[in-house]
């Protein structure tokens, strides 16, 4: 324990040592500050604590929609872009050199001299050099937290679940960077590499998405068509039962409407088919690779609310209120299937298999870099 | 722990390290350090000496190693708790200051928080840095660096302290103090390795040296017995050589063209050139000086890289073919 508070203490003077950690902080504070200068009145809504006003009567002080204006900000822009995004690539910036530097020449000496295990050095230095997205991203739950609290009286205390989960996501993408930086000694090659590996997986992951799109809507087409061709097949069959030289045309067009229907299955099936080839593949790499994106959206399953819009669909004006008076996205009704099919099917991942396969493919990362780590000469 | 486990401080048999790309960097190092003396290894550049440095503080893995320091086996990592380290072109995190660079060094080191606060202090003092304890590493001149360095080497109170080039970058001041340091540490029954280049300043602390040459021992021992060969005493007198030196044992005569004549009698014994003196006398010879010469820790160290077949200098280097030195430190 004394070793780790050591090093803990290190990590903390390294950081505050970086022009970047307080450069960074400060513009996580300024995206609270703006975020927490969004207010709603008795005539609409204001921004920068007023100097911007607009009259809205949906977006009113206690209003149910300007609660969802104020959430789905936080969960599309803080979460989805800011942390997700921005922060973590200036994370990872700053961090890129930590590795680097510890292995180099006459700094690696004076620890390796010490009576502690090469592994034990290791890990505590990865543990401790979490701690710059552990420090930025706690000040940014607070602020939040406190912005929410404040503006909607919604003190929502699982927007600290943000904490931990950021700093697994981050974990996974510095645990390729520590690999590449032990490995090449190099901070530039390993941001490149690990930058490179955060695109590959992203693309990947988006890849899968928009495949899954075509495929439930296909899926459904071809659900649609199954129930088609029965409702066909059962009057074709009522008919060819009552056979008569009166119903010889309608036979006729029933006939071909079903061939034709078949023929729409078929060809949508081969379609099915062919993304297939694609999307089996796709998914079953995605299966041993780090969940970056649905590791954060775990923050919007466990934040979501019923009630909850996508900020996207909102300014789209997708948005209007059901008959029961809440707040849906208007899309057509196969739409509204194919995003729920799809939602589910993000849903049925456990956050086991999403973590704890992403942290699967982590520990090999580390244990390669660990082994690089203890099997060198310095 | 006493600190005196085992009849020497360091105790190494066949030290062999070859690197990737088989250069044989040592070569079966056989080398016995005794419990507070101050033991100099000497090389020349790329003799291997800090990798045997390295080898010992488990910062390098040797390919082959028998041995102990401190009575443990090599690589047994508990033991470096009594071992003091200053590693040549030590790099501080520049973010620290001295204070704290020492500090946390010794926390890695497993020393207690009020005991590390109490002997930082005290040891920047030791070492003329106590004006300078909490200003950042990254304003620090080069001679600074070591000093700091040697105190961050002592803040786990060490049994052994093993330090490469602890006088390098530092001025004459700078380096008189460190080498009065050592003094203190060795009264204080410290064992202390030092591997430097600057024979001078080893020939002043170092109570046994070893020369290493491309990965071997070559010699090691006290400075007085590796010199004793070479002593003896220089006579220069006036004039020819006598006709009777043939009759005295190992005395050369070597005539200059000042008309002055050198006698080279071998030998460290005082009583042997009495007779040598009196027989010059009785002849009338004019004795200009009488000298005791020892051969210095630079001209031994020349000898020791010298190849006596060729008698040119050794190239500098570790062997580049690990197959050619096979079982050389067998």
């Amino acid at each position: 324990m004394r070793l780790f508070r050591a090093m803990l203490l290190d990590a903390y003077r390294e950081l505050n040592s970086k022009k970047l950690f307080w450069v960074i902080l400060m513009m996580s504070g300024m995206v609270v500050l703006v975020y927490g200068s969004i207010g709603f009145d008795e005539t609409g809504m204001s921004m920068f604590f007023g100097l911007w006003h607009s009259e809205n009567e949906l977006l009113t002080k206690g209003s149910f929609m300007s609660s969802l204006l104020y959430r789905s900000i936080f969960s599309t822009f803080m979460v989805g872009i800011w942390l997700a995004w921005i922060a973590t690539i200036l994370a990872l910036v700053s961090t890129t050199t930590i590795f680097p530097d510890f292995v180099s020449g006459g700094a690696i000496d004076l620890v390796l001299s010490k009576p502690i295990r090469r592994v034990t050095v290791f890990f505590m230095k990865f543990a401790t050099s979490l701690l710059f997205v552990l420090l930025q991203v706690t000040l940014f739950c607070v602020g939040v937290f406190l912005c929410m609290g404040i503006r909607l009286d919604d003190w929502e205390w699982k927007i600290f679940a943000a904490i931990p989960v950021v700093t697994l996501f981050f974990s996974y993408l510095f645990s390729v960077n520590v690999l590449f930086g032990v490995w090449t000694r190099s901070a530039l090659a390993a941001l490149l590499i690990t930058m490179l590996l955060w695109v590959s997986l992203w693309s990947t992951n988006q890849s899968e998405a928009i495949l899954a799109v075509f495929r439930t809507q296909f899926t459904l087409e071809v659900e649609r068509a199954d129930e088609s061709i029965a409702q066909l097949e059962e009057s074709y069959a009522a008919l060819e039962v009552d056979k008569t030289e009166q119903n010889a045309p309608a036979r006729q067009r029933l006939k071909s409407e079903l061939e034709s229907s078949r023929n729409e299955r078929d060809t949508t099936l081969e379609l099915i088919g062919k993304i297939d080839n694609w999307y089996k593949p796709i998914r079953t790499v995605r299966t041993v690779m780090p969940k970056t994106a649905e590791t954060i959206a775990l923050l919007d399953r466990w934040l979501r609310r019923d009630t909850d819009v996508n900020l996207f669909d909102l300014f789209q004006g997708k948005v209007a209120s059901d008959d029961s008076g809440d707040f849906r996205v208007t899309n057509t009704s196969d739409d509204r299937e194919v995003q729920r099919r799809i939602q589910q099917e993000y849903d049925a991942k456990s956050e086991v298999y999403l973590i704890g396969s992403s942290l699967v493919f982590e520990a090999l990362v580390l244990s390669l870099a660990c082994w690089i780590f203890v099997r060198r000469d310095y | 722990m006493d600190g005196s486990n085992g009849q020497y401080a360091i105790d190494l048999h066949d030290v062999q390290k070859i690197y990737r790309g088989k250069v044989h960097a040592l070569r079966g190092i056989e080398m016995k350090v005794h419990h507070g003396e101050i033991f100099g290894l000497l090389g020349p550049n790329g003799a291997g000496k800090t990798t045997l440095v390295k080898i010992m503080m488990t910062v390098v893995r040797p390919t082959k190693a028998r041995g102990t320091v401190l009575g443990r086996p090599i690589g047994h990592k508990p033991t470096l708790a009594r071992v003091g380290y200053l590693p040549e072109h030590h790099r501080f995190p520049q973010y620290l200051t001295g204070r704290q660079a020492l500090e946390f060094y010794a926390a890695l080191a497993k020393v207690d928080r009020s005991t590390r606060r109490k002997r930082s202090l005290s040891l920047l003092d030791l070492v003329g840095m106590k004006e300078w304890a909490n200003k950042r590493i990254a304003t620090y001149s080069k001679g600074m660096m070591q000093r700091v360095g040697l105190a961050q080497a002592l803040m786990n109170e060490p049994d052994l302290i093993v330090l490469d080039e602890p006088t390098d970058g530092v001025d004459p001041v700078g380096r008189r103090e460190i080498r009065d340091v050592l003094l203190q540490l060795k009264e204080r029954k410290k064992t202390i390795f030092l591997n430097s280049h600057l024979l001078s300043e080893l020939e002043m602390v170092c109570d046994r040296v070893a020369i290493l040459v491309q990965g071997k021992v070559v010699t090691q021992g006290t400075i007085e017995n590796l010199t004793a060969e070479s002593q003896r005493y220089e006579i220069m007198i006036e004039g020819s050589a006598p006709q009777w030196t043939g009759e005295f044992d190992d005395l050369r005569a070597e005539s200059g063209s000042d008309g002055q004549t050198l006698l080279v009698r071998r030998g460290s014994d005082p009583a042997q050139v009495q007779a040598l003196i009196d027989r010059l006398r009785s002849d009338g010879r004019t004795i200009l000086s009488v000298k005791p010469v020892r051969e210095s820790l630079e001209d031994l160290f020349m000898r020791a890289v010298t190849d006596p077949k060729t008698g040119k200098t050794l190239a500098p280097g570790a062997a580049s073919n690990a197959n050619s030195s096979k079982g050389a430190g067998a």
